[in-house]
């Protein structure tokens, strides 16, 4: 690794940490913004004005605005991201904990279904270019990625779940059989959670397989015609040998990119569908959150998605540096 | 926000523009109302129900809102915003959907005649709507020291005519609670329902019968389950826990009236003087004996409090158990005989006092109770509602084994238990998409469905096309109403709430939205509980009508301006 | 499509456009025919649009129903759960006291499907449209300046961008829409202020390219002033990328309101797609297998929604001529 590539990610990496920065101060920002007194929902009817000044203290909302300012952010560091006010005397970080693995589990199950069948699916397309195959493949392929995910949800919901009763339709298992899982170890281990799993992942890959798909096929064709290939096809390689070994290990590294990307707009992105399938992860967590105004928790769960938005992009951001040299020369000069 | 200044700025124009109709004498305009009810999620036909009032308010020209929020934000914005001023919102709420659920404590009419209407609850309490009636009080009072059967079924109907007559809470149904039990999985002579409640009652928990491999009571609610406390009436859902984990004293029966339970005898030595001995062997959950002293603690961490000084600088007393304290006020004296038995000394005699005393406070293990609430006394800020033990200790026919918040309570039986239930567990999932509940009760992955918030049609036709799915109904000792704060107008002129009772179309409602499947209602007693409904007169009707509401509103000087809005008399 | 993924792996792996010459309307006058003309999927989205602008136009017009009014059959009672007209069993109706005109059935509080379905589609154009037309306005608007002037210009608001690219777009609308009075307009900002990203980072590498070109330091030295030349030079170039991103940002917008709505963020006196799908689901539709309930809305959506990814991969095709090789 060269010392330019060094500076860069060095660079990439400071400036992804103040972009988390601004962006904790927008959120921080935001919900001052919240209708009424950001604790009203916690106090009760009966508290004497001492106690809501205690309680006030408590959340440190007693203080001028930069104060809270400057405490909220040393919480952060501290991963201190204060009590929920539904679910009495927990923490917010004790629940996020809890959602976060099974949001990870969906995410990564239904993307790497997705961007398996993609990359394949891209293959196919670009190997049968021109065949009514690889058109009717492409105009369906655009389809699932304009029908509403949570409408997938619920069709696949009817027949698979309510009709031929062939698989569960909501949450991760019965507590008869979650109350023994112990460890995340006890619940991957577990078939049932599995089985929870698949109508979840299948409707998010519906929906994900597309992007890694079109952009499978137009790098195919793209690589299809660089003069390595055709170099290969001199040699009298098959031609599946020039698709799949030549061809296809070059195409991918793009996808590659957009993969790691994935995982940060998918763990935004799956509120719609954890709500449907009433999955415990953090997106559902965050719009009960914000349905019954449990501001700290919201909060909490959109800090959390965010983080790991900016981590995977700038893991992207590298990635796509260390696999394509011009870019890492081109972005170097962006950061200096 | 910007809504808020349309509205604003509107108002003022109307206002200009009355200018010259204030000249000839007309009363100002009725302000915007402001209706609540719980999200289309939670309690579709609460919403649609409230949807169709809205709308036929709106005829009697008053410019309405529908404010349908989550459940927990809805309570904050009725339940606990009842007077102007108390900087949490920003105003109290004006009129509400509102259902009161059947529990077994209230088949005794002691509970909705005392606690929904009398004054002295209306801060904290249950009076809510803050009804203030100083006759209606003496009835109260009196029902309750009456301990002639006779004379106090005469008081409770005059008290139930003040009430109707007044218009304090429009009541339009009684459900008809649908319920499912899966006959494959329990035998079906086992099954136990309450008048007035149904499946979900405590004598069913513990009769029901498995026949097969599945040995346990696998069953759901939509509600949240936040918070598990002997000392907390935390709702609907929390109370199906509470009331089977933690003994009591007396139980209600299924006929609805208390007996004898943790209580071996309950002995009334005069009207202010009862001798409670407890049954021998019984143990709490982690294996120590249930004591008098624990039962005395049971009293004592209910009347727990310390003196507090409020805003204007008088003293006031604070119960730490605010949900149980009104239960335990009378109670003067508690005096240990022995091991096993103890005497109460009350303040005033009390026609209700089983049921509204012995069958409701949960026993609670004084080795364990005993620290916290100390804690609690010694601490300003916290309150009992904050406490959440890890793993739960009663006494109870079901013990805990494991608590996820707002998703699941897993119970096992309390084998030890004089009483112990035929069913090896007891689980009550949290499952808020009611296709998905739908779903496991057909599935077999839930067996029994007690609280349907939709269209019972749908239960109907399921038990209709699962051959082992057995419907159960049962007219609900529970209510659905709107309930008005009276506190303020235009809520606090008799004549104006009797006016919107007449826009709500009540056999509309029972046949479109519960599909015929509920009773009318006119009245906090329930006409399952038909010793109490005999009256001499029947209460007063108000036929849905809006010609009829705009009458009467005229006939009280009420009056409409040119574009047909309601002005004040 | 391919765009979008390359504007999100940073500004350098974006090929250059194809751009015209000559006097700036006709260039893109001339863009927005040939897409049109070569590209029959374009065409075919072009004309969902117009049909959907049509109906939405004509809502109380063609709907024969009011959207949100129950309709009552002869003794008041709500003409509830009723199966469209073609799958109903005849004479059913008359039985109860009224006739089955609907197209799509009811719902199960008596309201006309079909006449929902017309209104939604005002909902899903207004948002589609306006929602689109800020991301692409700022988007651009940002990209020339940040391309034209770079230095600190530039710096800041691509740091802006990875700020708006660090932001959960649905759970930063959810907060919006929970904070705000709930109405379709909380879907339109919070993609004005999120979505512009894309747009900006491709078209101020674009600006990159052809600020250096001949025409732009002709205009320099001839003493035009700076905004003179991004606005009157410059701009007309890069405005068939703004449409590109406009035609995917369409698509986004209704496929984003329709799952806002579904979550119950929505103002429930506004009809649209998405809030019709929540009523569906929520009114047991699926457990009574009522499909003519659940299955219109959600093609509506889809509809549209391809209509705007055909419209922008037919820009794509023309500007981006490398993506078209088949």
């Amino acid at each position: 690794m060269s010392r330019g590539v060094v500076t860069y990610i060095v660079g990439r990496f400071l400036q992804s940490v103040m972009v988390l920065w601004i962006i904790v101060t927008l959120l921080f920002l935001l919900f001052r913004l919240a209708p009424g007194n950001p604790i009203a929902n916690y106090i009760d009817v009966n508290f004497t004005r001492e106690q809501e000044l205690n309680l006030l203290a408590r959340f440190g909302l007693d203080k001028p605005l930069h104060e809270q300012y400057i405490v909220y952010l040393v919480n952060l560091f501290k991963l201190d991201l204060g009590e929920t006010f539904s679910y009495a005397g927990r923490s917010v970080l004790d629940i996020l904990k809890e959602d976060l693995p099974n949001t990870i589990y969906l995410t990564l199950s239904s993307l790497l279904v997705a961007y398996g069948v993609g990359v394949l699916g891209g293959i196919a397309m670009a190997a049968l270019r021109g065949s009514l195959f690889e058109r009717v493949g492409t105009t369906f392929t655009l389809m699932t990625r304009a029908a509403p995910t949570f409408w997938v949800g619920m069709l696949l919901l009817t027949f698979f779940a309510f009709q031929w009763k062939l698989l569960p339709s909501s949450g991760i298992g019965p507590a008869l059989v979650r109350y023994r899982w112990e460890t995340e170890w006890d619940k991957l281990m577990s078939p049932v959670f599995w089985r929870h799993m698949i109508l979840p992942t299948f409707t998010l890959a519906v929906y994900l397989h597309g992007l890694p798909l079109l952009l499978m096929r137009s790098n195919m064709l793209e690589v299809l015609d660089q003069d390595y290939v055709t170099m290969s096809r001199l040699a009298g390689y098959s031609e599946w040998r020039v698709m799949i070994q030549t061809a296809a290990r070059n195409a991918m590294l793009p996808v590659l990119t957009a993969l790691t990307l994935g995982i940060g707009y998918s763990i935004g992105g799956n509120v719609v569908i954890e709500v449907v399938y009433s999955w415990p992860g953090l997106g559902r967590t965050l719009v009960d959150a914000v349905q019954e105004s449990d501001y700290p928790l919201a909060q909490g769960a959109f800090f959390l998605i965010a983080v790991i938005i900016v981590i995977m992009n700038f893991i992207a951001d590298i990635l796509y540096s260390l696999l394509d040299p011009r870019v890492g020369a081109s972005a170097q000069a962006q950061v200096s | 926000m910007s809504k808020r200044l349309i509205r604003l700025s509107l108002m003022i124009t109307l206002l200009l523009l009355m200018l010259p109709a204030a000249a000839q004498d007309m009363g100002e305009l009725v302000p915007t109302i402001t209706v609540h009810s719980v999200t289309q999620a939670e309690r579709p036909i609460e919403y649609e129900t409230t949807r169709l009032v809205v709308e036929n308010m709106r005829e009697l020209g008053l410019d309405v809102e529908h404010r349908a929020i989550s459940l927990l934000q809805f309570f904050d914005e009725t339940w606990y915003s009842r007077v102007e001023g108390e900087g949490r919102v920003e105003q109290p709420f004006q009129m509400t959907a509102w259902r009161m659920v059947g529990r077994p404590e209230r088949s005794e009419p002691d509970e909705f005649t005392y606690n929904l209407f009398h004054s002295s609850v209306r801060d904290g309490g249950y009076n809510f709507i803050g009804y203030n009636n100083p006759d209606y009080d003496a009835l109260a009072e009196s029902q309750r020291v009456e301990t002639d059967i006779e004379t106090r079924r005469e008081i409770i109907c005059e008290a139930q005519h003040v009430i109707r007559n007044d218009m304090v809470n429009a009541y339009f149904v009684h459900p008809l609670t649908p319920q499912l039990v899966n006959t494959e999985v329990f035998n079906a002579d086992s099954v136990v329902t309450e008048a007035g409640i149904g499946v979900q009652n405590f004598w069913n928990w513990i009769n029901i019968e498995p026949v097969g491999d599945e040995r346990n009571i696998i069953t759901a609610t939509t509600s949240n389950l936040n918070v598990l406390n002997p000392l907390e009436i935390a709702g609907d859902s929390p109370s199906r826990v509470t009331e089977i984990v933690w003994d009591r004293l007396m139980r209600i029966n299924p006929d609805g009236f208390p007996e004898p339970w943790a209580a071996e005898s309950v002995v009334w030595e005069d009207d202010t003087h009862v001798l409670l001995t407890l049954r021998e062997g019984m143990t709490w959950h982690d294996g120590l004996p249930v004591t008098s002293a624990d039962a005395a603690y049971s009293f004592e961490a209910a009347l727990a409090g310390k003196m507090k000084t409020n805003d204007d600088g008088n003293e006031f007393f604070r119960a730490e158990a605010q949900d149980y304290y009104p239960f335990a006020r009378n109670v003067m004296d508690i005096e240990i005989i022995d091991d096993l038995s103890l005497r109460l000394t009350l303040e005033t005699p009390s026609g209700a006092f089983e049921t509204s005393t012995l069958s409701k406070l949960n026993l609670i293990p004084k080795h364990i109770w005993e620290p916290i609430m100390n804690d609690l006394i010694a601490d300003d800020g916290a309150d009992v509602d904050s406490i959440q033990e890890e793993i739960p200790i009663g006494s109870g026919p079901f013990k805990f084994v494991a608590y996820d918040v707002n998703e699941f309570a897993l119970l096992a039986s309390h084998t030890d238990h004089w009483a112990a239930p035929k069913a090896d567990g007891w689980l009550m999932n949290v499952l808020p998409n009611l296709e998905a509940m739908l779903g496991q009760i057909q599935s077999g992955e839930m067996n029994l469905l007690w609280e349907w918030p939709s269209d019972p049609a749908v239960l109907k036709e399921i038990a209709d096309n699962n051959e082992h799915l057995t419907l159960f109904t049962e007219t609900s000792i529970g209510f659905q109403y709107f309930a008005f704060n009276l506190r303020y107008a235009p809520f606090d002129d008799v004549t104006f709430r009797q006016a919107v009772a007449h826009v709500i179309p009540q056999q509309f409602i029972i046949d479109n939205l519960y599909s015929g499947i509920a009773a009318p209602a006119d009245s906090f007693v329930s006409a399952a509980l038909q010793y109490w409904r005999q009256c001499d007169a029947p209460l007063r009707s108000y036929d849905f009508s809006i010609d009829g509401a705009r009458e009467l509103l005229a006939s009280a000087g009420y009056s409409w301006d040119d574009d047909g809005r309601l002005l004040y008399p | 499509m391919q765009q979008e993924a390359m504007a999100r792996e940073g500004s350098s792996g974006i090929p250059a456009a194809q751009f015209r010459q000559g006097s700036a309307l006709r260039q893109l006058w001339a863009t927005n025919l040939e897409v049109f003309q070569r590209d029959k999927m374009a065409l075919f989205g072009l004309i969902v649009f117009a049909v959907f602008a049509l109906v939405a136009l004509l809502a109380p017009q063609i709907a024969p129903n009011d959207p949100l009014i129950p309709l009552k059959d002869a003794n008041g009672d709500w003409i509830s759960n009723t199966l469209p007209y073609w799958l109903a069993e005849p004479g059913e109706d008359l039985e109860e006291g009224y006739t089955n005109t609907f197209l799509l059935g009811t719902t199960n509080i008596g309201r006309d499907i079909f006449s929902q379905l017309i209104h939604g589609s005002r909902a899903a154009l207004l948002v589609g449209f306006s929602a689109a037309a800020a991301v692409a306005v700022i988007g651009t608007v940002i990209g020339l300046l940040a391309g034209y002037y770079g230095g600190w210009v530039d710096t800041i608001l691509m740091r802006a961008a990875d700020v708006a690219f660090g932001i959960p777009f649905i759970p930063f609308i959810i907060v919006i829409a929970a904070f705000f009075d709930p109405s379709i307009w909380n879907v339109v900002i919070a993609m004005a202020i999120l979505l512009w990203r894309d747009t900006g980072r491709v078209i101020r590498s674009q600006v990159l390219v052809i600020k250096e070109q001949a025409f732009v330091s002709a205009a320099r030295v001839s003493g035009a002033s700076n905004l003179r030349i991004i606005f009157v030079y410059i701009a007309p170039s890069i405005l068939p990328l703004s449409f590109l991103y406009g035609s995917f940002a369409i698509a986004w917008a209704i496929l984003t309101e329709a799952s806002v709505s579904f979550l119950g963020f929505s103002d429930p006196e506004t009809i649209s797609w998405g809030f019709m799908l929540q009523d569906a689901f929520l009114s047991l539709a699926l457990t009574r297998g009522a499909f003519y309930w659940i299955i219109p809305p959600g093609l509506c959506i889809m509809l549209t929604v391809m209509a705007g990814f055909f419209i922008g991969r037919g820009y794509e095709e023309v500007l981006f001529p490398r993506l078209r090789r088949m």
